[in-house]
């Protein structure tokens, strides 16, 4: 059975372009959010194995949906999303738990490299 | 193993830590229901109390150990800190850092038993019951640990050169082997990771059973691993690491004292060898001779910027001073901090920490008003105090400026004159004017003084101590809308390049730092200004200063005689000499001037031909 990932960035264009890595790899993509609020939602509704965050988004932030995601689930696996010069921020998010990172731009290999670590 | 030899390295990083606790509680008191900052003090904390139990300073490592365990009851029950509370953790971390200090200089800290009561009580006031499945940052793996040795195997992971974001990926290692069991002694602190310099090593003890094989694996599993080390390797890798980047020693700085005081004598033999050689007519003698002057430049310029240090390492002391100020004065500040990355060489950084410490006070005591004076004023109730760091041509400057209600010129003129200090009001038309007027040693000492005018405790040592150092202090003020202070300063202190000039038989070195030019002294130049003899300069008049009358030289002076224009800030004066006998590195040696010795010199050196000269003192003579 294929793992579950729900994909969370605020850009249509990063959502897509990170389901389509995914997907060719051979996981299911069970489901998407454009906000943090909608990310925990989600979470809660599909429990998916692991779950792709952007950091900036509007409503409720990646690091703080981290956080709640967390709180919901300890052993909920995040894999951050983060552009070069956000490193405070995903220091933040490390410290709210999420258990790796990719940086953008995405190169392939990266971003499966950094999901199979994460589903370790 | 002989611990005292790593007191000093412990003093350091410990420092290094209580900094980052400070500077963390300090944005944790601007936001309590923020939780960031609690991660980084607990960790810091922890970090002390690791290396204090190492050392075997129990009772610091023992202080440690009950602040995090107030800091953990306040992770646990996700409580914001109360006011009280956050008062306590301060001051637990004054009590940390004079129990470090006592601990390293061999003595038992003072009795912090109160302290370790209050702690006890707001550790227990933070205990709730524990809700199952309650969600714990990652860092909760790491237990409090009584007191004891640092347990665990010693680790250290290097990360790819090219890794993207190395201080978030650090800490998914640090996550990663918190998988297998408490991480201790992480260095470089973790609150370093986000700084430009770190490099991607990182080493710490890990408290597992795991096999080397099984760490390694599980460390590589946080990407962007180059070499995991476990064991023997990993410490002795921490002391010599071939990675890649810069790489750092920490060097006592009496070493680096002696370095200098080598490199100084160096140059004097170096000014006495090309004059023996320009005497000989010797071209091998010549030769040899400049290739080693080449080399002694090349020599001190490294020297000296081994010595270069940027100056957070002192301004970042002073949010913490200007927010305990604030809070006893009931004044409401907004401190800034800008250029911390301006270096200044270690001595001179230290040298100027008091005097900033004047200044900071003096701008939240005495210049900073009220909040409802300012509102009154129509001001924001918040004051801003502001201290910068610049480099200017070939000084650095550091300003200290508020925007409180300024220096009230009226008032000091008053006070001045009641004091006899000054005889005219023309004497403090200007800012210049006015320094020169709270400089003088006895005007802002007198407490009755201060009070009037607002202002200007200490100010003359201040200006003292900074002309010591060969710099100057300007100050721009208008009323009701603040004070700057600016401390322009050389970059390095020892070694000056000097102007060296004769007077009647004896030389006198000018520091190069505050001399715009030297021109011919020209007679029909010359006029007369509110008595004093004044030289046309660049469509301007500045004052003459005669050293042969300040010196009371006898005698007739040369025909031709040279002046040296000297500039401090927009200040100038043209110092009249002899003659000029050309330029020279000089090495300041520490002057303590004999009784009756005018007021006019601030140091002393040895020329190349083992002459001693006196220094003077641009700041003091403009």
């Amino acid at each position: 059975m294929s793992h579950t990932v729900l994909v969370c960035d605020d850009a249509i264009f990063m959502r897509t372009m990170i389901s389509d890595i995914l997907t060719q790899a051979g996981y299911e993509v069970v489901g998407e959010a454009e906000t943090g609020a909608q990310a925990v939602e989600r979470y809660k509704q599909l429990q998916p194995e692991l779950v792709t965050m952007d950091i900036v988004m509007p409503d409720m932030g990646g690091i703080e949906a981290v956080r709640e995601i967390m709180k919901l689930d300890p052993a909920a696996k995040i894999l951050m999303c983060s552009a070069m010069g956000q490193q405070a921020l995903v220091i933040e998010a490390i410290q709210a738990g999420a258990k790796d990172f990719v940086v953008k731009p995405f190169q392939p290999s990266r971003v499966l490299e950094a999901v199979q670590r994460v589903l370790g | 193993m002989d611990l005292a030899q790593y007191a000093e390295l412990f003093l350091a990083e410990a420092r290094e830590h209580l900094a980052a606790v400070n500077d963390l509680l300090l944005a944790w008191e601007r936001d309590p229901t923020s939780r960031e900052p609690l991660g980084g003090i607990f960790r810091a904390v922890h970090t002390i109390k690791g290396m204090a139990a190492t050392m075997g300073y129990t009772s610091v490592a023992d202080l440690a150990h009950r602040m995090e365990n107030v800091l953990d009851g306040l992770r646990r029950t996700e409580q914001a800190p109360s006011g009280e509370t956050l008062e306590l953790l301060f001051r637990t971390a004054d009590g940390l850092e004079s129990g470090v200090n006592a601990a390293v200089a061999g003595r038992e800290s003072a009795a912090t038993a109160d302290l370790a009561s209050a702690l006890e009580r707001a550790a227990a006031a933070y205990q709730p019951a524990r809700r199952a499945g309650q969600p714990r940052a990652p860092e909760a793996a790491a237990e409090p640990r009584p007191g004891g040795a640092a347990p665990g195997v010693p680790v250290r992971v290097t990360l790819q050169p090219d890794a993207a974001l190395k201080g978030p990926r650090a800490l998914v290692v640090l996550a990663r082997a918190r998988e297998l069991g408490a991480v201790e002694g992480v260095h470089p602190p973790p609150a370093a990771f986000e700084r430009e310099d770190f490099d991607g090593a990182v080493s710490f003890r890990l408290d597992t059973q795991a096999s080397a094989e099984v760490i390694e694996a599980k460390l590589r599993q946080a990407g962007d691993v180059a070499r995991v080390s476990v064991g023997a390797a990993a410490d002795l890798e921490r002391r010599a690491e071939p990675g890649t980047g810069a790489r750092h020693v920490r060097v006592d700085l009496r070493r680096l004292d002696g370095l200098m005081n080598l490199m100084g004598e160096l140059l004097t033999a170096r000014e006495h060898l090309l004059e023996v050689a320009s005497r000989q007519a010797d071209v091998a003698l010549e030769d040899v001779s400049r290739r080693v002057s080449q080399l002694t430049t090349q020599l001190q310029d490294e020297i000296l910027q081994a010595r270069m240090t940027p100056v957070w390492q002192v301004f970042d002391r002073f949010p913490r001073l200007v927010r305990d100020l604030a809070r006893r004065l009931g004044k409401q500040v907004e401190f800034v901090i800008d250029g911390k990355d301006i270096e200044l060489d270690r001595a001179l950084l230290d040298e100027i920490s008091d005097p900033l410490v004047h200044l900071l006070r003096n701008a939240v005591d005495h210049g900073l008003e009220p909040p409802e004076e300012r509102l009154a004023a129509g001001k924001p109730a918040m004051g801003r105090v502001t201290l910068a760091a610049a480099r200017e041509r070939d000084t650095v400057a550091v300003r200290v400026a508020d925007d409180g209600r300024g220096i009230d010129r009226v008032r000091v003129l008053g006070a001045a004159k009641a004091r006899g200090l000054i005889d005219s009001e023309a004497e403090i038309s200007g800012d210049e004017a006015l320094i020169r007027v709270l400089a003088r040693p006895g005007f802002s000492t007198a407490a009755q003084v201060s009070d009037v005018s607002g202002r200007g405790v200490g100010i003359d040592v201040v200006v003292t101590k900074v002309r010591a150092l060969g710099g100057a202090v300007e100050l721009r003020t208008a009323r009701g809308q603040g004070a700057t202070f600016t401390l322009r300063l050389p970059t390095s202190l020892a070694i000056v390049r000097a102007l060296v000039t004769r007077v009647g038989e004896e030389r006198y070195a000018v520091p190069l730092t505050h001399v715009a030019e030297t021109v011919d002294l020209d007679p029909r130049r010359v006029t007369t200004l509110e008595g004093r003899d004044a030289l046309a300069f660049h469509g301007r008049l500045i004052p003459l200063v005669h050293l042969r009358r300040v010196l009371q030289i006898d005698g007739e002076p040369p025909a031709q005689r040279p002046v040296v224009v000297v500039a401090v800030g927009e200040r100038y004066s043209g110092l009249v000499v002899d003659a000029m006998l050309g330029q020279q590195e000089i090495m300041v040696k520490p002057f303590t001037p004999p009784a009756g010795t005018l007021p006019i010199f601030t140091g002393a050196t040895i020329l190349g031909d083992g002459a001693p000269v006196l220094i003077l003192d641009a700041g003091g003579l403009v």
